[in-house]
């Protein structure tokens, strides 16, 4: 009997993007036969705990398949055991780790748990050790709180202390300002700390490329020995593969190849999962091949992870490199890397119009598919200021008449050709000859019929697109426009949506107008983007985050049901910066600068700043930025209420610029009143240069309700800037948080959308930045490392795209 | 419980023919195909036949079998009204119930059959490499309304000696049966298995307990078809091997590696054989390993070279060691540049260094011998 109990933390969804979109991270495949759990699970055994609850977040079918009734763990017990205490409140969205509030739905457990001490633990580390080894260590050094870090000093997230304490911050969750252990043991006072260090190897496993390198680790022998130890064994689900078997042809080297697998082919440095095969004339090497895959004859594989069931077509060729692994999806089907052919259908691409950031990503898209072999083509209406700048570059190529509403209308396609991408413009005098890209009483109809001009023109087109790529809502009708067209009924449609607030919301008579009389449709309104999100082949948003938020209605509203019917082919994949604003060439700032010399510039720029605002000048000032909207997502409402509380600190500053909202203007100017020469709002937005914001703040504050995926902070890192968030959206996939122990993270994040919490952050970055310089250099060098490039982006979509 | 049928697998005998490999354990405990223990055919046919009360008769070195067993997870025979049941010989008013042949072990314990309320009972032998289903021999059984059915398999003709050889007249009902023949008419040859009415068993076994020895094969067979009951055949078609010696053990694990497809273990589409978890880490092939028409189990470390073996769990095969034609049992060490060819290597023998082994004949290789490095 031990006097230990475990809390398994399952609620981390990591960064995995593919992998566990329909698993948790604990339930992911490890070591060619293991889940991650299992070493968890197996440790408890090896200690002889027999009481462990396990805190999943969503999805957690996966993990209670492998671990059923726990009797592989000897955790299928009369008193005690193993516990599955799933999410009560699934409107809670995914955090860092287990947050008190979420034990507190489970309270009884806690209350009810006989052991005096308990250890809370990620399932995702790969680690063989002893339990009772930490609690002897809590025990002598007569601590309240341990934390356990890796050989390398890395958090593993694990935490021991006494029941009784952890008691008190779960039943007062709603009261104290921790969320977390992680943050208790960071901020809270007047508790003896302890931590201990665990030498033997040890991996925290949360993104593909972590993954990737701790299975690569187990082919190092004496390493292997040190997690799979012959008195401490992993136990794992009983399966019944058969011995691995080798052909006559088969060539393997340096790999792990667990029962079931079928060789034929070579084999270098890699994991080979069970029941996989390798046929003759495939080469795989530096690869994680999970169960069940197949690598057809001839075909490559080369740093990539591929995951359970994975097709590899004959002679095709799976290529990823150290730094950006190639992940399959579960049971897709690779084929040989043909050419293939993407149109994207928008109303705004830049270089040719733009209002706002959607016109950025439709252009970098187009341009970097380009670069990476797709065909890239797009389509856009010849709106009038298009047609004034580009008239002598455009083609005339096609001329057609196009029904709609009834009448037949005269649309003419123009090309413009940039090197590698096509573009397309459909010009039509009564719907784009206009000034404006939006705003006018009858946008359904001129998108409605863009849309169906766009497909009509299809006819023309040289090369046939595989795949159209429409944006947000006003192409939300193509995908079913293109499943009525005799003649494109195959080709594959994925939809972005940029921000789910705007739907477009339109008489359902359009459906009529467009020639679907045919489809009776109840009701007297049509919501292009939801009628998008249903017919579309696959779907996406701009960030990982914000995909995850999207399933909850606090995010999606009134089309919460139909994300998450759709999701399973629903991906996030982050923007790149498409802001080509670098402060080593930047030429409105007042000193120039790149990370070495980041310091002395940024002092002059601040003193720049000040002055050109008519602040206090002064060095030890604490200046906060702000660039943007001024509108209720950017979070005014929460800065309000936190204002005169961060002011308190008469070392803070607080510089805006923006323009928006009237209400939140003039409260903003009010504020600037109260505090003389520490406040200054830019209340136009030709004000001033939001270089000099980026160049000359210390801290970029963007505390949004919610934000697709942002790009202001993206700016504010590659300026150094240290960027104070909510984390939301794009924002918590840009933004990692400060850890001072192992000096990663380039910024500041809260959770709760809440004053409270956002003066605490904002509080903790002044400590660094007041007392704890070389904290706060680590903190500006590692923002300025941050790199958010399209080409990246461009991967990721056109991974998708051979998906479809 | 009402079943009704119920499996009785017959364990019993010593195996002598095996030699050292069963010095220790039960013939059915004995492993095959790099990961396998022999029972593990039957017990994975029963479950795959849904029948689930299963009595195993044993006698001799009954631990290893009994500990591997256990309730029979592994096979998902731990139901809670059915299960595995060991019947071991015991001691009744101060004798001790020695069984004495195959048929008086299952006298011995015919309240097992009576308890579960059994119509047939299905008799089998624990030491056959095959995969059955059960559920088609007893469908035949009952359409023919059979007393005893007898599965059978047709055998090369020059290895029908060593069977039981059935005649079997046009209505596929057996007219005659002789014992290992010397000259045999026919090479349709009995496996061994069984399908009984329970009271047709009960009348052929009376009087067991008294006999000298009494035998399924010897005796209770003979005495149905010789006393005119309605014994019927069923034909199986597909791999079995009855692996009573070294060579047909040998064999066997050759024609596992030869055959892509051997028994569908590597299909997923097939019935699967299970057999219990070790909790072994996969093996691991290092620089210089090099692995060629083999099959390897868990655990195993391989920096030598193999070349059609199959190499059983945690063993380890050290840098320039060569193994040809072998089979490697469990927990075995081949010392660096050591060369085997042609062997059953005994569970955990720890061949040494430079040892070169290259018998003309497949022998087991057990202790290793004292003096020179070379045994050829």
């Amino acid at each position: 009997m031990n006097n230990l109990f475990l809390v398994i933390d399952a609620t981390n969804k990591g960064s995995f993007s593919k992998l566990t979109r329909h698993r948790m991270p604990g339930a992911l495949p490890f070591g060619a036969k293991y889940r991650l759990i299992d070493f968890a699970l197996s440790n408890c055994k090896n200690s002889l705990v027999t009481n462990v609850a396990i805190f999943p977040y969503g999805n957690y079918r996966s993990l209670s398949d492998h671990i059923g009734s726990g009797d592989r763990w000897d955790l299928n017990r009369r008193k005690d055991g193993i516990f599955i205490l799933p999410p009560k409140n699934l409107n809670l969205t995914y955090e860092d780790s287990i947050s008190f509030q979420r034990m507190y739905e489970h309270l009884e457990y806690f209350v009810r748990s006989s052991q005096e001490y308990v250890l809370v633990s990620p399932a995702n580390i790969v680690w063989n050790v002893d339990y009772n080894v930490i609690l002897h260590h809590h025990l002598v050094q007569g601590a309240d709180i341990t934390e356990v870090l890796n050989a390398s000093n890395e958090r593993l997230r694990t935490f021991l202390l006494s029941k009784k304490t952890l008691l008190e911050y779960i039943e007062h969750f709603d009261s104290i300002k921790f969320r977390n252990l992680t943050e208790v043991f960071d901020y809270a006072l007047g508790l003896r700390k302890t931590r201990y260090v665990f030498e033997e190897p040890s991996f925290i496993i949360d993104t593909p490329e972590a993954l990737f390198r701790a299975n690569m680790n187990l082919l190092d022998v004496q390493l292997k020995g040190q997690i799979f130890k012959q008195n401490r064994p992993i136990f794992s689900k009983e399966t019944m593969s058969s011995p691995s078997r080798y052909g006559s042809k088969s060539f393997v080297k340096h790999s792990l190849v667990a029962s079931g697998a079928v060789v034929n082919g070579s084999v270098f440095s890699s994991i080979i999962g069970r029941k996989a095969t390798i046929h003759e004339g495939a080469h795989v090497h530096h690869s994680v091949v999970m169960n069940q895959c197949i690598i057809e004859k001839g075909a490559t594989v080369e740093y990539a992870i591929l995951d359970k069931e994975t097709v590899v077509k004959a002679g095709a060729v799976v290529k990823g490199t150290l730094e950006h692994i190639f992940v399959s999806e579960k049971k897709q089907l690779v084929q040989t890397a043909e050419e293939i052919t993407v149109l994207q259908l928008a109303v705004e691409c830049v270089p040719f119009i733009k209002t706002g950031g959607l016109a950025d990503v439709v252009g970098a898209l187009s341009k970097e598919l380009s670069k990476q072999g797709i065909q890239s083509i797009v389509m856009l209406p010849l709106f009038t200021k298009i047609k004034e700048k580009y008239q002598l570059f455009l083609e005339l190529i096609a001329e057609q008449a196009i029904l709609y509403d009834g009448v037949l209308r005269r649309a003419s396609l123009y090309s413009y050709n940039d090197k590698q991408t096509m573009f397309y413009f459909i010009e039509n005098f009564d719907f784009f000859e206009r000034n404006n890209i939006y705003g006018y009483e009858d946008d359904g109809d001129r998108f409605a019929f863009f849309t169906k001009a766009s497909l009509a023109f299809l006819d023309v087109l040289s090369k046939k697109p595989d795949i159209i790529h429409v944006h947000d809502w006003h192409l939300g009708l193509t995908p079913l426009l293109l499943k009525y067209s005799p003649n494109y009924s195959h080709i594959k449609t994925l939809l972005t949506i940029h921000n789910i607030e705007y739907q477009g919301i339109h008489s359902s008579d359009i459906l009529r107008k467009v020639g679907l009389e045919s489809l009776v449709y109840h009701g007297h309104q049509i919501n292009y983007l939801e009628t998008g999100l249903q017919h579309a082949t696959r779907i996406s948003t701009v960030s990982p985050t914000y995909r995850d938020e999207l399933k909850y209605e606090y995010y999606s509203k009134n089309l919460v049901d139909l994300i998450n019917r759709r999701d399973r082919d629903f991906y996030g994949i982050l923007n790149g910066l498409t802001d080509q604003s670098n402060p080593k060439t930047d030429l409105s700032i007042q000193q120039r600068y790149e990370k070495s010399n980041v310091k002395s510039a940024k002092h002059k720029n601040k003193k720049f700043l000040q002055e050109t605002m008519h602040l206090i000048v002064a060095d030890d000032m604490f200046v906060i930025g702000m660039v943007g909207r001024i509108v209720e997502q950017k979070g005014f409402d929460i800065i309000f209420g936190a204002f005169d509380q961060m002011m308190q600190n008469d070392k803070i500053q607080f510089v805006l610029l923006g323009t928006g909202d009237a209400y939140y203007e003039q409260r903003l100017r009010q504020l600037e009143e109260r505090y003389p020469g520490r406040v200054k709002m830019n209340l136009s937005f030709d004000a001033t240069d939001p270089s000099f914001i980026y160049s000359g703040a210390d801290v970029f504050l963007m505390p949004s309700r919610y934000e697709p995926c942002g790009t202001s902070q993206m700016i504010a890192l590659k300026y150094g800037t240290i960027p104070i968030v909510r984390q939301t959206g794009g924002l918590n996939d840009t933004v990692e948080q400060y850890n001072p122990v192992t000096k990663k993270g380039n910024g500041f994040k809260f959770y709760n959308y809440d004053s409270r919490d956002l003066v605490f952050q904002i509080q903790n970055a002044y400590q660094y930045f007041a007392f704890q310089p070389e904290d706060w250099t680590r903190l500006v060098r590692n923002a300025m490392d941050a790199s958010f490039s399209f080409e990246t982006t461009a991967t990721h979509y056109a991974e998708l795209y051979r998906m479809m | 419980m009402n079943h009704p049928i119920v499996a009785m697998i017959l364990v019993g005998g010593k195996g002598t023919r095996l030699k050292e490999l069963t010095k220790e354990i039960a013939k059915p405990a004995v492993s095959f195909g790099a990961k396998y223990r022999l029972i593990d055919f039957t017990l994975s046919s029963l479950t795959n036949s849904q029948l689930d009360v299963v009595g195993i008769v044993t006698q001799y070195e009954p631990y290893e079998l009994m500990r591997y067993i256990g309730r029979g997870a592994s096979w998902d025979l731990d139901t809670i009204d059915g299960g595995i049941t060991f019947l071991t010989p015991y001691a009744k008013n101060g004798d001790v119930l020695w069984q004495k042949g195959t048929a008086h072990a299952v006298a011995q314990y015919f309240n097992f059959v009576k308890e579960h309320q059994a119509r047939q009972v299905l008799i089998l032998s624990g030491d056959q490499i095959y995969k059955m289903d059960y559920q088609n021999l007893v469908r035949e059984h009952l359409l023919n309304n059979r007393q005893l059915t007898i599965a059978a398999t047709e055998v090369p003709w020059n290895e029908a000696h060593r069977f039981g050889i059935l005649d079997v007249d046009a209505s596929s009902r057996v007219v005659g049966f002789e014992e290992k023949p010397k000259q045999p008419k026919h090479n349709l040859a009995s496996m061994g298995i069984y399908l009984f009415n329970t009271e047709v068993l009960e009348s052929l076994l009376q009087g067991a307990n008294t006999a000298e020895s009494i035998d399924f094969g010897q005796n209770v067979i003979p005495s149905a078809i010789y006393g005119g009951m309605n014994v019927g055949v069923y034909r199986f078609k597909g791999y079995w091997r009855d692996v009573g010696t070294i060579e047909s053990l040998y064999e066997a694990n050759m024609d596992m590696i030869d055959d892509q497809d051997f028994l569908g273990l590597n299909s997923s589409k097939n019935l699967p054989v299970y057999s219990k978890s070790l909790n072994l880490p996969p093996h691991i092939v290092l620089e210089d390993g090099e692995i060629k028409a083999s099959i390897i189990a868990d655990g195993c470390v391989i920096d030598g070279r193999v070349f059609h073996s199959t190499v059983g769990y945690s063993c380890i095969i050290k840098k320039n060691a060569s193994v040809s034609r072998c089979v490697i049992l469990p927990g075995c060490v081949i010392g660096e540049g050591a060369i085997i060819e042609n062997a059953i290597v005994n569970h955990n023998v720890k061949v040494p260094d430079h040892f070169v082994f290259r018998p003309k004949q497949v022998t087991i290789l057990d202790t290793i011998p004292q003096g020179g490095l070379v045994y050829e």
